[in-house]
């Protein structure tokens, strides 16, 4: 038994030797091999350069076309799917420790010298080494699909998601239609995996999964009409700049107030954890998925939960908007903080409500909410006030 | 390019919708119907018609096929084998090639004879916005009326399976 501490001291060990190790033996022969097959010295030489040299390092990375300002950068790291993932396991230490404090617990503590600040690592160790199980009578392609599809969901769904003027992935004149169109994908994953895994308990999380994702979708994109409306388009980027003078949670509040519970149900969370309600349905549509199955899926949900959080900052609090003392990214940062702490404490303050109530509360109070606030945009514009 | 994305978004569209109606698993039917309405919203695309692609994603993808995948898993112990009669069978091939005929025409005649923008300027969805409250205002009260009529209608189905048990 040791602690995870030294488990990391190992691997870090193991990687420092094989590194030192490494280029001794394997330069030579690099150096040697490569010219008889005809590759031109320069390459192999700016190629040895470049793994001595941080710099040329970067620069080589630069010449093949994956630097920072590439396309490829974008999409795998710094607005893409690398950061989003390391924001999402830091929400993941956050939520775990917020909730802790609220409950009177510690939470993660022993992972790491400082308040467990590694545990999210080491479960994500903890993971990656268990073993992939398929139930029997299972579908198996089905099932194997789901986890990479979910992953691509959530991927492309912050492919939209602009950061600030500069930093963005892809932009579109109907950037929202296309985020929609894109989460509309969710529900058949999500029937797909209940039904896949031969279980009765996947099955049945999975159909509540799906009333709930279906009846949602509607507010979820009524509420956003109004700040369309308001801002004259589609555009993630002009819905922000149309913001400048004065946030649309303002004029907008019934609509924000719509868009954050449907957020909250469209991210299966308390109170509208129906889908995976762990106390009946042992963990809802995925129960059957282990190892890093269900990592993936965690995964695509933190993902998607970083998404929606933004997507409220960019439509309703005003973006990267704010005194230009400080960058444009710590306003919209600071923004997000306040919107996932706000999820947050909603997880750690509520209980999950009855099926019928969900429904109810669905059709019969947001979507007249959201109509209501399409009039009350309406009326705004039509007074010239925004 | 273009050329190769449509050859695969034509066998990816037809191909799919072969397997939808062929395949004896329901749901794999059903899935595969999915890929085909994607391929359709690929073919958009390839048109320049990206609103119109989200919009078919949107609502075929995300609504009508989602509610037939779960009416098919609900029944799926199920086998649904109808062996048609070779008078029905003679007629739907009628049907359906008469069908055929009569949308190739109005294709044909329709002044499309390729699939590269004739001008530079493709109309963007605010020019579809405008035209759709504007010249086809009355289309849109009919669709809005039968929509309407389809709910009352289905509202009252329920309600009468409702009362008689």
């Amino acid at each position: 038994m040791d602690t995870f501490e030294e488990f990391l001291k190992r691997v870090i060990t193991i990687a420092f030797w094989l590194l030192l190790l490494g280029p001794v033996i394997v330069l030579p022969i690099i150096l040697l091999v490569l010219p008889q097959f005809g590759v031109p010295v320069e390459v192999a030489n700016r190629f040895l350069i470049a793994l001595i040299n941080p710099l040329g390092m970067l620069q080589f990375i630069d010449s093949l076309g994956l630097g920072p300002s590439s396309l490829f950068f974008k999409i795998a790291a710094f607005p893409g799917f690398t950061f989003a993932a390391l924001f999402a396991t830091l929400v993941i230490l956050y939520e775990r420790k917020l909730l802790a404090k609220m409950q009177n617990r510690v939470g993660p503590l022993y992972a790491g010298r400082f308040e467990g600040i590694l545990q999210p690592i080491a479960e994500l160790f903890k993971l990656i080494f268990k073993e992939l199980l398929t139930p029997e009578k299972a579908d198996k392609p089905f099932f194997w699909a789901v986890p990479f599809l979910a992953i691509a969901v959530g991927g492309a769904f912050l492919a939209l998601i602009p950061l600030s003027p500069e930093i963005y992935i892809a932009k579109s004149e109907i950037g929202l239609v296309i985020i929609f169109a894109i989460l509309s994908f969710t529900p058949l994953i999500v029937l797909t995996a209940g039904w896949a895994s031969a279980n009765k308990f996947s099955f049945i999380g999975g159909l509540r999964a799906l009333h709930q994702l279906v009846s949602y979708e509607i507010p979820l994109i009524l509420s956003t009409i109004g700040v369309v409306m308001l801002s004259g388009s589609l555009d993630l980027m002009k819905i922000v700049q149309a913001q400048a003078s004065m946030w649309f949670i303002l004029p907008q509040f019934i609509g924000a107030a719509v868009f954050f519970v449907t957020m909250l149900a469209e991210l299966e969370r308390i109170p509208f954890d129906l889908p995976e309600a762990d106390s009946e349905l042992v963990a809802g549509w995925y129960t059957e998925y282990s190892g890093m199955h269900f990592g993936a899926l965690q995964l695509a949900n933190y993902i998607k939960l970083y998404g929606f959080s933004v997507l409220f900052t960019l439509l309703f609090l005003g973006g990267w908007n704010g005194p230009a003392i400080l960058p444009p990214l710590a306003w919209l940062f600071m923004k997000l903080f306040i919107v996932i702490s706000f999820i947050l404490v909603i997880r750690g303050t509520n209980t999950r409500i009855r099926i019928d109530q969900l429904i109810k509360l669905g059709w019969v109070y947001l979507i007249p909410l959201a109509f209501a606030n399409i009039f009350i945009a309406l009326a705004v514009a039509s007074l010239g006030i925004v | 390019m273009v050329d190769y994305f449509f050859l695969v978004l034509s066998v990816m569209t037809v191909g799919a919708a072969i397997i939808a109606l062929e395949s004896r698993e329901l749901v794999y039917g059903a899935i595969s119907l999915v890929v085909s309405l994607l391929g359709i919203a690929g073919l958009f695309i390839l048109l320049d018609a990206t609103f119109l692609a989200m919009l078919q994603i949107l609502v075929f993808v995300g609504a009508v096929s989602v509610l037939i995948i779960f009416v098919v898993m609900l029944v799926r112990r199920e086998k649904w084998v109808s062996v048609p009669s070779g008078y029905g069978r003679v007629a739907g091939l009628l049907v359906s090639i008469l069908l055929i005929a009569g949308v190739g025409y109005l294709a044909m005649n329709s002044g499309i004879a390729t699939m590269f923008p004739s001008s530079n300027s493709v109309p963007s969805y605010v020019d579809i916005g405008i035209k759709v409250l504007s010249d086809y205002w009355f289309p849109l009260q009919i669709l809005g009326l039968v929509l309407a009529s389809a709910v009352i209608g289905a509202l009252t189905l329920a309600k009468f399976e409702g009362a008689e048990q």
